[in-house]
């Protein structure tokens, strides 16, 4: 006999995630995209919608730590996680990496930034002391259509330099 | 709320089974309508190019016990199993696995981003057939374990592209884990003679699928020759192959300069990429070609970038 963990639209069971710290449960389609889930669901608009194909990384958001692309992730794959928009990253104030993009300038028009800024998070996260190669991987996936990666590269290493001066 | 490609009016249901046979039976049962999902990213790519119908039933892989986990068969046998839901990351950054078989680790770092790569799995990848993964497989003598109706079947990787290849498309079954064998694995020891290298060459430099991409794994005798050399290639919408006459050509013979510009003019001959009206046949045949010398170039240790040395850890 086969179960149905899912069933269709209007009967699905709830979307459990803890979201930037807060336990949510959501009524949505299993296969409802994060990205959607985050934007239109919970008001979470710093998330953004661009290609909605996993190419640009404007949606980026974090899930149980690691970068991933809201407009690939569907509901289901993110049943009993942790999700950390660019919102919940800076809850206590702006962050560091958020401070380097400041101040260097690394964001034109703006709409890449809070997926380049948890890209970055992750990265630093995971690697304190990034080679330039793995900046450029780490970024591979974050597209910037007013092409100013110039900054966004000062930006990471400010970023990483000042962390090596907190952390001694 | 509008939902911008009606998601919420065709949403499908959820299948989440625990074993390969369960997964494979639902398949079975509920038909051309249920599709396999475990990361889903380039099948989100299908369904929105109108390449692949968005099912009405997804089932779910990852939660299939028998399709994650990465490592050594058994102490004895040498040879690794990696299921199929590993994601590309982690065939990325798995230590033990890229001393055992670097080129799975060369041949992720080149597949679409990290965020991707997180979700993305490398059955997945290999199944594509024209993605980086299935070029970088077949240089390592892989074997697939498929369920179906029979229960698991084991066959050659080669011997499944082959099949692709003449048109009897479609999977045998459900994609259980990628095996690699004990003779493609580095030896432990520092001194090691056998050498891989995986290159690429795409329209931009990253996130991009390849136009071009060689994979070579060779072991050297003592002398510096070639003893046991695997050479694959594909790109575009070309079905990964084997590089035999150009293995045949180089195998017992010594690396230099003379032998790179035969193995050159032979792969110019042999690689055989399918049309692309975007991307010139001889354009690719020179590039295939380029990189499989300088594959061999820099694994034969005359680039002076043997396993540790230089910017990249493997070739």
């Amino acid at each position: 006999m086969i179960e149905k963990t899912y069933l269709s639209a209007g009967r699905s069971a709830p979307l459990r995630i803890r979201v930037n710290g807060r336990e949510t449960e959501l009524d949505v389609p299993p296969s409802k995209r994060l990205l959607h889930v985050l934007r239109d669901d919970l008001g979470l608009t710093g998330t953004k919608r661009s290609c909605e194909i996993g190419r640009c990384g404007a949606c980026m958001v974090l899930v149980d730590g690691e970068p991933v692309n809201s407009c690939l992730a569907m509901a289901y794959q993110c049943q009993s996680k942790s999700v950390t928009t660019i919102e919940g990253l800076s809850e206590d104030g702006m962050t560091l990496v958020q401070q380097c993009f400041l101040d260097e300038g690394g964001y034109q028009c703006g709409y890449c930034t809070p997926g380049m800024i948890v890209s970055v998070t992750a990265l630093l996260a995971n690697d304190p002391s990034p080679a330039d190669t793995d900046i450029q991987e780490a970024l591979s996936g974050n597209l910037c259509r007013c092409t100013g990666y110039g900054g966004i590269l000062r930006a990471v290493k400010k970023a990483i330099e000042l962390k090596r001066e907190q952390t001694g | 709320m509008a939902y911008p490609h009606g998601e919420l009016l065709r949403s499908p249901s959820v299948w989440q089974p625990v074993s390969a046979e369960e997964a494979w039976r639902l398949k079975r049962e509920i038909g051309t309508g249920a599709s396999f999902v475990a990361g889903g990213t380039l099948l989100r790519t299908q369904w929105e190019a109108g390449l692949a119908p968005y099912p009405a039933h997804m089932i779910d892989l990852t939660g299939v016990a028998e399709l994650s986990g990465c490592g050594p068969v058994d102490e004895e046998d040498g040879g690794w199993r990696i299921g199929a839901i590993t994601t590309l990351a982690q065939c990325r950054s798995h230590a033990g696995l890229f001393a055992a078989y670097p080129l799975i680790m060369e041949a992720a770092r080149t597949i679409a981003a990290p965020a991707v790569r997180n979700l993305a799995t490398i059955g997945g990848n290999a199944l594509s057939r024209t993605g980086d993964m299935a070029t970088a497989l077949l240089a390592l003598d892989s074997e697939l374990l498929w369920q179906n109706d029979a229960g698991t079947v084991l066959e050659p990787l080669s011997d499944w592209l082959d099949r692709e290849r003449a048109g009897l498309s479609g999977a045998p079954g459900l994609l259980i884990a990628i095996l690699l064998p004990a003779a493609c694995r580095m030896p432990i020891t520092p001194n090691a003679r056998r050498r891989c290298a995986f290159h690429k060459v795409g329209r931009r430099e990253a996130f991009i699928p390849p136009v071009v991409n060689v994979a070579l794994n060779v072991e050297l005798d003592g002398d510096g020759a070639v003893a046991d050399i695997r050479i694959s290639a594909g790109g575009g919408t070309m079905i990964p192959a084997r590089l035999a006459a150009a293995e045949a050509l180089v195998r017992g013979r010594l690396p230099d300069a003379a032998l790179l510009e035969e193995l050159h003019a032979v792969v110019m001959g042999e690689y055989a990429p399918m049309p692309d009206p975007l991307v010139g046949e001889d354009y690719r045949r020179m590039t295939a070609a380029n990189l499989a010398a300088a594959a061999l170039w820099q694994a034969s240790g005359a680039g002076g970038r043997g396993p540790g040395e230089g910017e990249k850890p493997c070739c």
